[in-house]
């Protein structure tokens, strides 16, 4: 128990953990504003400047730049009608105009109390059920991991795209790349097309590199002339009445947005979505229609998009499955230090555990100092001309790719991976499912074949294993769900069920 | 009531065409390796994923097969000269290429002679020829990469 403690307080007493988490907070705040930037970029670069660091202090660095990104992302929202992140789109339905109607100061202080809110509310979850679900995993058969997997990658197929279609063809390519290499148990060359430099596989630092700074500094491209509007902002600090007023919603869309956040690839963007979609559902008389500056319209997707940190932290720790894109490319850290993010984490190495939980907490402490404070630092430096901005992000690319193995062939990948990604980013595939299939291939392989070894290689004993045994059968079930809520069945179904 | 035409964007059918070719090079590759027809081999899941990739791209391919492409593109001529407008505009082309020329110079010329070039050479054109302000802004950025790459971070670079 003290050891717990001592863990979970390890942030907050080390000068040192203190500041990175601090900077961490701060820098992901204009991160997360300046379209253009995003949290997942920041980090996948920050992966290859960090991995010779202490642990913790690469993850205080990396927790407090993913805390401050996702609520960075509302400034701008609000103030210039440009969401810097995706989860802060439905922030700016209601956030811009109550800017235009003078009251950016207000819309500001508010998302910023209410992201702590769910922030904190997300930790609290994350600590109360993450070791009672790691307990629960281990008693998985690779079986239920293959299916979990499968699971994770078909809500993000579903969730996160234009279509299912390309989201299976995303996760696919995703996990197509990240089986490129020698196989690790019978030591062939997989999809190496003969080239011995492909032996050792492509590093996902550089496939996330690509696809999320090289993709997106091109695509960033087609807006170059973008002049923003900027708002006058005054009394920020929110009436505590007004607080009290709106802290019942945010409870209730915390625990959306920690639901969502656990569903392995929906993040705070899905979070604060359903959140929007409740608020609006359950509020009778809002402030202000919705749409035209509601307060409960910024209250529920802010408080959603923070609390779905936790919430992706669960799976992440838990079954070693990331829970959004910037998880995923921090399980990328937690294995470049040497750990095995899954249930093994929280028995091997605990501390990891409660330090993050701790230091999750502190990243949100941090987020309320800073969020009511340097609005005019922060208003100049949102003003960065994306002239500047653009080439700027290839060269912290580049330094970022080399960085990780000294090697030039991984720069030229990275591009590679940069100019797919923009066309598929153009022609409406996401990025975050291929990241997540990258991730979640190798060990889809890997928990498949134990399935198969362990039912002496026959598919229809696997097959019965999976609605014999409880857990892969509810697994089963809710996979076949997901997909027949994905075809035209799906009407069909409900039409016949109403009628019955 | 107006119905809202499903349109697909100049060269998304090409595009659909070019995945679904990928696809069977993924499938090709996949059956290449020992057993890949086999239920548990190394080859096996390569060739499931490359059997996903093939199926979902032939519904994208077909998910498009009746969609109209926007009302004034009526010839494969005029889709090109769309598709070239909307992908190919000079920022783009320009970045591009000196990206490639960059990454190629640093073996030459090192990281930082590299770097200052493309950095000089993109600001330039992306701020309309401002030379004397953008060489400024090159020359503190390179001393800030400096300082926070190579003395604070200690990464060593070509």
């Amino acid at each position: 128990m003290s050891d717990t403690v001592a863990y979970l307080l390890m942030a907050w007493l080390d000068p040192g953990l203190l500041l990175l988490t601090g900077l961490g907070v701060l820098a992901g705040i204009y991160v997360g504003a300046i379209p253009g930037l995003s949290v997942t970029m920041a980090v996948s670069i920050l992966i290859s400047f960090t991995f010779s660091w202490n642990i913790n202090n690469a993850l205080a660095l990396m927790v407090g730049i993913y805390v401050g990104g996702v609520y960075g992302g509302s400034r701008t929202a609000i103030l210039l009608n440009i969401p810097g992140t995706p989860a802060a789109i439905t922030t700016a339905f209601d956030g811009y105009p109550l800017a235009l109607k003078g009251e950016a100061g207000r819309a500001i202080g508010l998302s910023t109390v209410m992201s702590v809110i769910g922030g904190l509310i997300g930790v609290a979850v994350l600590a109360g059920t993450a070791p009672y679900l790691a307990d629960m995993a281990l008693e998985f058969a690779p079986r239920d991991y293959f299916l979990i997997a499968i699971l994770g990658l078909l809500l993000v197929s579903s969730l996160s795209g234009k279509s299912l279609a390309r989201g299976i063809f995303s996760v696919a390519l995703g996990a197509v790349v990240g089986l490129v290499g020698m196989d690790m148990v019978t030591a062939q060359p997989r999809l190496t097309m003969g080239s011995m430099e492909l032996l050792g596989g492509i590093h996902y630092v550089v496939i996330m590199i690509g696809l999320f700074g090289v993709a997106e500094a091109i695509y960033q491209l087609h807006n170059l002339a973008k002049i923003p509007v900027k708002q006058k902002v005054s009394k920020i600090v929110p009436p505590l009445n007004m607080v009290l007023k709106f802290l019942p919603l945010s409870v209730r869309t915390s625990i959306i947005g920690v639901v969502v956040g656990a569903l392995p690839g929906a993040g705070g963007d899905i979070a604060s979505l359903f959140a929007y979609d409740h608020a609006k559902r359950t509020t009778k008389n809002p402030s202000t229609p919705f749409g035209e500056g509601a307060y409960e319209g910024l209250v529920a997707p802010e408080t959603a998009n923070s609390a779905a940190v936790g919430g992706a932290y669960v799976p992440m720790l838990t079954l070693g499955m990331p829970g959004d894109a910037v998880t995923a490319v921090i399980i990328g850290a937690l294995v470049i230090h040497g750990l095995n993010p899954g249930p093994m984490l929280m028995i091997e190495t605990p501390h990891i555990f409660w330090f993050t939980v701790g230091n999750l907490a502190l990243a949100n402490i941090f987020l309320l100092v800073f969020g009511l404070t340097g609005i005019k630092l922060f208003s100049k430096v949102v003003e960065v001309p994306k002239a500047i901005l653009i080439p700027l992000i290839l060269v912290l690319c580049v330094v970022g790719t080399y960085s990780l193995n000294s090697n030039m062939t991984e720069v030229y990948w990275m591009l590679g991976f940069g100019i797919l990604g923009y066309w598929l980013k153009v022609f409406g595939f996401q990025m975050g499912p291929i990241i997540l299939g990258v991730i979640l291939g190798p060990l889809l392989d890997e928990s498949y074949r134990q399935a198969m070894s362990s039912v002496g290689n026959q598919a229809g004993d696997f097959l019965l294993g999976l609605v014999t045994n409880p857990l892969s059968l509810v697994l089963t079930s809710v996979i076949t769900l997901v997909l027949l809520s994905n075809t035209p069945l799906k009407p069909w179904l409900i039409a016949r069920f109403k009628r019955g | 009531m107006s119905k809202k035409i499903a349109r697909v964007q100049a060269g998304e059918k090409l595009f659909d065409w070019l995945l679904l070719l990928l696809s069977i090079g993924v499938l090709y590759e996949a059956y290449r390796i020992d057993g890949g027809l086999r239920l548990n081999s190394a080859g096996s899941f390569p060739v499931g994923l490359g059997l996903i990739m093939l199926a979902s791209s032939a519904v994208i391919l077909l998910s498009h097969r009746y969609k109209r492409r926007a009302s004034e593109i009526t010839t494969a001529l005029q889709e090109a000269k769309t598709f070239l407008a909307e992908h190919f505009k000079p920022p783009i082309v320009a970045f591009t290429i000196c990206s490639i020329v960059y990454l190629i110079a640093i073996n030459w010329i090192s990281f930082y002679v590299s770097t200052f070039c493309f950095l000089a050479a993109m600001f330039t054109y992306y701020r309309q020829g401002r030379v004397v302000s953008s060489l400024v802004i090159t020359t503190i950025t390179i001393a800030v990469i400096y300082v926070l790459f190579t003395m604070v971070f200690r990464v060593y670079l070509p």
